[in-house]
């Protein structure tokens, strides 16, 4: 143990890991999907009777062929025609009015709405044999304009449901402000923001395997988030009982918000699993998850910020119009996280935000790492730079006049949020020490006048975030079980992707516990072994799950007292728990080792729901950056990242994941994005060569701190940690651009910052005053 | 993502597979690298009848140099060239400048100079160079053996001289004179993609003036393009290179120069992210720099 | 195609289609699954093995290239006794993995050269070359880098020894 810094270590090191597609199942068919080249489009023929004749392939379908069908071959399902996607109402992010008339088809029938979607499935002896098939399925697809921007899908001059508008839905946070405060205002800046769509891109792709057993039950393995909502939303399709069905989730290769739904992919292949009686799996490959996964961010903004002329926010409007995708999915309410954060760290007296989200001819629009608070701050940060520069001030003093004092958490905002705690000040005053800032100012105007010198800009990004969920969806459940051979088994509804749950989570409830930390195994993301859970979103392991465990670990200590009791028949108030035992508080004689206890008096195990209050993690990020005007390359010299996630767990753990996510917000910032030709087919013949992720090449010197200010509002402290670099990154790297460039029209630096983009900017007009 | 079913061979000498080559009435593809073919058949955007795998073919990658001249065999590896002593003299330098840009390691292992000029990506670093230099291109078919000068040999993107039949076997460089400095600047938005626009230049002096340059351009029309406008205005020119750390001012000529290519040689296409304006004054800026590199080159 | 793989040391006599790629054979008929196909498209790296002792793309090659050849996965890392690589260790200490899937991929990219030269932390910019090789989403990098250092250093010490 003690050579692996991680439980996870020692298998996936030694490539024992078990992901889905590692798994040797017998007699297991691949699923290969034929899908649109066309983004929007009129389904005239899909002929699947010459890829039938492909040697290795066992069956192939369209949507017309998976209706009428007779009874199927397993026992426990009742089989319909092959249902649609499950939308989903949770927490409020989809509306039941967005989805009416709007339902997402497994296989797409009449028509297409995305490059990408599936129109038929191929079940072949292996992957190479249903590709050969896939490649005989003839497709005839008459195109429609397609629509690929919610500004241009807004005007509904193209229906992606005929008689149906494309706007999904509308939602405001806060109150409209009245013209007169931006008439009176001393300053008012305005601009409008892209956040362009963006590929989560896990290393590991979707999966999932379903396994019809011999005594009729479903069991389903599955890289997932929520395996219990996955459980849930496959037993109403298939109309089989929950308890026949069991979703496992076995080591998983990332996630970032991308694998909580039952895609269309996953609703086909268990549909044809059980239809089929055998075993059938579908491992994504790269090029259908760069067309046909979920796609985070998607929002055209508009602000308006005014301020007094000592610099004293008076007023905050946002206005969203988002990019839903082809159906409406949690892409719908998602922005909303956009607009319940718009306040971010500041007393901004008056803020309104509004959502328009709106269909359009792109994959489904879905939670990536930060989900809607990237978009939030990234808005409020260039828009408090472009103040500070209006009103001549350092954006670092601009920043401290309006922050939320310290001492005024717990904190309502305009936008609806209560905030728990925070000291938004001491992580700014941090972050600038750390880099130096006055250092980098001094060699900023040093360059100014160096005529050989490459300008050189700073940029600074305040964030709060939330983490936990929304009401509704913040708790999670949890149990505990003492063995007799010394074994603690904690098990929780939490499922890991990477976030190193067997380490952090055993350890936490051994030292509540008082035992060795080698006597505590964690079993989760197991349905039969674990039968409630809500998963893992929305920064919540440690914050939810670690409270549920912890809560747990208590209950079980009241258990194990209370047996005690009955054996010893003293009062349970005279028996005490410590390290693990119980004893006798007068007399230490009577100690009992827990494993001991459960031999005496039988199993002992607790189990409960728990649910945590909402958190609000917040920090504050500095980047310098220096830009070749000839070219337009953006070089980031330094970043500093000080996250406050409250009370931590695991050091090294929260660490790690802040400097793995301030590396997707520098990919946001200057790489990632989705060209889409005129035919609204997104332009990334190349894969990976054309969708570029940072490698370690662009990964600049980036310093990781942080402050602790517990949450009052759950019982560790704990807030969420892992989103906040694509949440803060992104606008300080594009604040030290425009800060390098003195650029008049921000509007003029829309993310990614592409060499073209900088090198047209380098060149437009600088605001009044710039050297 | 898996490649369609073809049949295979993989022949011992280079007649063995010539005979291979020969079937042209089905797509036979030679596999020596593999790094864009086996890419390409992921994609499905090829899908041969028969790959003739070269790679036991005794001999092929054999690297020598006589009388003048640099011989690279079909199997000699990208990574060979990242040490600047594999191929003499400025040669080799310009080589080494170059590799380091084509992808990273692991793919240097296996892809081969010879493959990427028959594969002809316009985005290729090698062709520019084969162009700019002046290299010949050895094939081979049943029928014989043909030299194709490089300024022949590419046609379009993906397309050359090459009949289908035949089998590029080496591909020889006249080693440059001893004192030509060689530069080699390479634009692209991360390390993993392609090249925006690449610039090689080879730039020889004769009593302080210009007396040969050389200026490929990567990626700047649909193959590679040897700047020749820009070339002709240096030519004869005095060399005299800025101080460390100065931008070229407008009217140096290197700078003119870049503006030359960007112009007049190149033929920009449109990509995401690099409209043909971009890419002209990219073109414009990294011929400039390119060149003073080079220039930097023979000063030392 | 009848063809015979060594495999970390043990012979797989095989026959494959030779459209199969050498991941897929490793995986699938080897049922070496410690290899992952994470882009299929030589980009990513997680697919990195050693062929010849030489660190490669398993995706862009064909099964049947390396008949008689002699390749080497991360489940040939650790020594016979078990022992661990100084590298698997060292991917540990550093927090150089999260979820673990590209994680064969650079201990494969870094294998290759350690072992080709294991002086190569001496030369940090190397070092660095390797780790560009490959992607990685969870990490950020620098833990990578960090652990390929440690793990070179430590052999470094070992040979100095």
């Amino acid at each position: 143990m003690e050579q692996w810094a991680r439980r996870e270590d020692r298998r996936l090191l030694t490539g024992r890991g078990q992901f889905v597609a590692d798994m040797a199942v017998q007699n297991c068919l691949d699923a290969v999907f034929v899908r649109s080249g066309i983004a929007h489009g009129v389904v005239r023929d899909v002929d699947c009777a010459a890829a039938r004749e492909v040697p290795g392939v066992v069956g192939v379908w369209s949507a017309a062929d998976l209706s009428g069908l007779p009874a199927c071959a397993h026992a426990a399902a009742r089989l319909q025609d092959l249902p649609p996607v499950p939308h989903t109402l949770l927490a409020k992010l989809s509306t039941a009015e967005a989805v009416a008339g709007r339902e997402w088809p497994a296989l797409a029938k009449d028509r297409v709405r995305y490059a990408g979607e599936a129109v038929a499935v191929v079940v072949g002896e292996d992957r190479y044999r249903a590709e050969d098939g896939a490649a005989e399925v003839a497709v005839r697809i008459d195109p429609l304009p397609a629509v690929v921007t919610p500004s241009a899908a807004a005007g509904d001059s193209v229906l992606l449901f005929d008689g149906l508008s494309n706007t999904a839905f509308r939602g405001e946070a806060g109150t409209p402000i009245e013209e007169t405060v931006w008439q009176e205002a001393a300053v008012v800046v305005e601009a409008r923001y892209r956040q362009q769509l963006l590929m989560p891109t896990p290393m590991e792709c979707r999966t999932i395997l379903a396994v019809p057993e011999q005594d009729g039950r479903l069991t389903v393995w599955s890289g997932h988030q929520m395996p219990h909502r996955l459980r849930r939303e496959l037993a109403a399709l298939l109309g089989m009982p929950l308890d026949r069905i069991r979703v496992v989730v076995p080591d998983t290769g990332g996630a970032f918000g991308s694998k909580s739904a039952a895609f269309p992919e996953f609703v086909t292949v268990v549909y044809l699993a059980v239809m089929l009686g055998r075993p059938v799996r579908w491992i994504e490959d790269r090029l259908e998850s760069m067309t046909a996964a979920t796609r985070g961010r998607g929002q055209d903004q508009r602000v308006r910020l005014a301020a007094d002329a000592d610099g004293h926010l008076l007023a905050y409007e946002l206005q969203i119009d988002a990019d839903v995708g082809a159906y409406p999915h949690l892409g719908v309410g998602l922005p909303m996280q956009t607009a319940w954060m718009a306040t971010g760290p500041y007393a901004t007296p008056r803020v309104h935000a509004s959502v328009r989200s709106v269909l359009t001819n792109t994959m489904v629009t879905y939670p990536y790492r930060g989900a809607g608070r990237p978009e939030a701050t990234i808005a409020l940060e260039r828009s408090m730079d472009l103040l500070a520069r209006r009103l001549g001030l350092d954006p670092a003093e601009l920043r401290r006049r309006n922050f939320i004092p310290a001492e005024d958490f717990p904190y309502q905002t305009p936008t609806g949020r209560c905030y728990d705690s925070g000291n938004y000040a001491a992580a700014l005053d941090l972050a600038l020490e750390t880099i130096g800032y006055d250092t980098w100012r001094a060699e900023q105007t040093r360059r100014r006048h160096d005529p050989r010198a490459l300008p050189l800009g700073i940029g600074l990004s305040c964030y709060v975030e939330r983490s936990g969920g929304e009401p509704g969806g913040l708790h999670d459940f949890a149990g505990i079980e003492a063995h007799e051979d010394g074994t603690i088994i904690a098990r929780c509804g939490a499922a890991s992707s990477g976030q190193s749950h067997e380490t952090t989570f055993p350890a936490l409830v051994a030292a509540t516990l008082g035992v060795d930390e080698s006597r505590v195994q964690l079993i989760e993301g197991d349905t039969d072994a674990q039968p409630e859970g809500l998963g893992s979103f929305a920064s919540r392991s440690a914050q939810v799950d670690g409270a549920a465990l912890h809560h747990a670990s208590a209950l079980l200590i009241d258990l194990a007292r209370e047996r005690a009791a009955d054996l010893w028949g003293t009062p349970v108030e005279e028996v005490e728990w410590s390290d693990g035992s119980v004893h006798h508080v007068r007399d230490g004689s009577a100690a009992m080792d827990v494993a001991e206890l459960v031999k005496a008096t039988g199993p002992l195990s607790v189990d409960d729901r728990f649910e945590s209050g909402m958190g609000f993690p917040f920090g504050a990020h500095v980047a310098v950056a220096e830009v070749d005007p000839e070219l337009g390359t953006v070089r980031v010299l330094r970043l500093v990242v000080v996250d406050d996630c409250g009370v931590v767990l695991n050091p090294a753990i929260v660490r790690g994941q802040a400097f793995g996510s301030a590396v997707q917000g520098i990919g946001q910032a200057l790489y990632e994005g989705i060209p889409y030709g005129d035919d609204g087919v997104p332009l990334l013949a190349g894969g990976l060569l054309d969708y570029l992720l940072p490698t370690a090449t662009e990964v600049p010197p980036i310093e990781v701190k942080e402050t602790r200010t517990p949450s009052p509002s759950t019982p560790l402290g704990a807030k969420g940690a892992g989103e906040s670099g694509c949440i803060g990154t992104p606008a300080a790297i594009v604040n030290a651009v425009a800060d390098a460039l003195q650029i008049a029209d921000p509007g003029l630096l829309q993310m990614p910052l592409t060499p073209d983009v900088v090198w047209r900017a380098a060149r437009a007009a600088k605001y009044e005053g710039a050297r | 993502m898996k490649p369609a079913a073809f049949d295979y061979v993989a022949p011992r000498t280079v007649d063995e597979a010539l005979n291979a080559l020969g079937d042209t009435r089905r797509d036979v593809r030679v596999l020596a690298g593999g790094q864009s073919l086996i890419l390409e058949m992921h994609l499905q955007r090829i899908r041969p009848d028969l790959v003739v795998d070269i790679n036991r073919v005794a001999g092929l990658d054999r690297l020598s140099v006589n009388d003048g001249t640099v011989e690279i065999g079909a199997l000699v590896r990208h990574g060979v060239f990242e040490s600047p002593q594999a191929v003499p003299g400025p040669l080799g330098r310009l080589f080494a400048l170059a590799a380091v840009n084509i992808a990273h390691p692991p793919i240097r292992a296996r892809g081969t100079m010879v493959g990427s000029l028959a594969w002809a990506h316009p985005a290729s670093e090698w062709c520019a160079i084969a162009l700019a230099l002046d290299a010949v291109i050895e094939v081979r078919s049943t029928g014989g053996a043909r030299e194709i000068a490089a300024r022949d040999y590419f046609r379009g993107p993906f397309q050359t001289a090459r009949a289908r039949d035949e089998l590029i076997t080496s591909l020889r460089f006249p080693l440059p004179a001893e004192d030509t400095g060689v530069g080699f600047i390479e634009h692209r938005r991360t390390h993993f993609c392609f090249a925006q626009v690449a610039v090689a230049a080879a730039l020889t002096v004769h009593d302080g003036l210009i007396s040969d340059v050389r200026i490929g351009l990567v990626n700047c029309a649909d193959r590679p393009i040897r700047a020749h406008a820009a070339e002709q205005v240096l030519i004869g020119r005095e060399v005299i290179v800025p101080a460390v750390g100065d931008r070229l001012p407008g009217g140096h000529p290197f700078a003119r120069a870049g503006r030359i290519a960007a112009d007049q040689d190149a033929a920009p296409l449109a990509e995401p992210y690099a409209d043909p304006e971009y890419r002209r004054q990219v073109i414009a800026v990294l011929v400039g720099r390119t060149l003073r590199q080079a220039a930097e080159g023979v000063l030392q | 195609m009848k063809i015979t793989l060594t495999v970390n040391g043990d012979d797989y006599p095989l026959d494959v289609e030779p459209r199969r790629i050498l991941a897929d054979v490793l995986r699938e008929d080897c049922r070496l699954t410690g290899t992952h196909l994470g882009c299929e498209h030589g980009v990513c790296g997680a697919c990195t093995v050693l062929v010849d002792g030489q660190a490669v793309r398993s995706c862009l090659m064909l099964a049947v290239q390396c008949d008689g050849r002699s390749v080497r996965t991360v489940e040939g890392l650790a020594g016979p006794d078990g022992e661990p690589h100084p590298l698997q260790r060292a991917f540990s200490a550093e927090h150089a993995l999260q979820c673990g899937f590209c994680t064969p991929g650079f201990l494969m990219v870094a294998a290759g050269a350690l072992e080709a030269d294991p002086a190569i932390g001496d030369d940090p910019e190397r070092v660095h070359g390797l780790v560009e090789s490959n992607i990685c989403r969870c990490t950020g990098y620098e833990p990578i880098r960090r652990a390929i250092m440690r793990a070179a250093a430590e052999s470094a010490s070992l040979r100095r020894r």
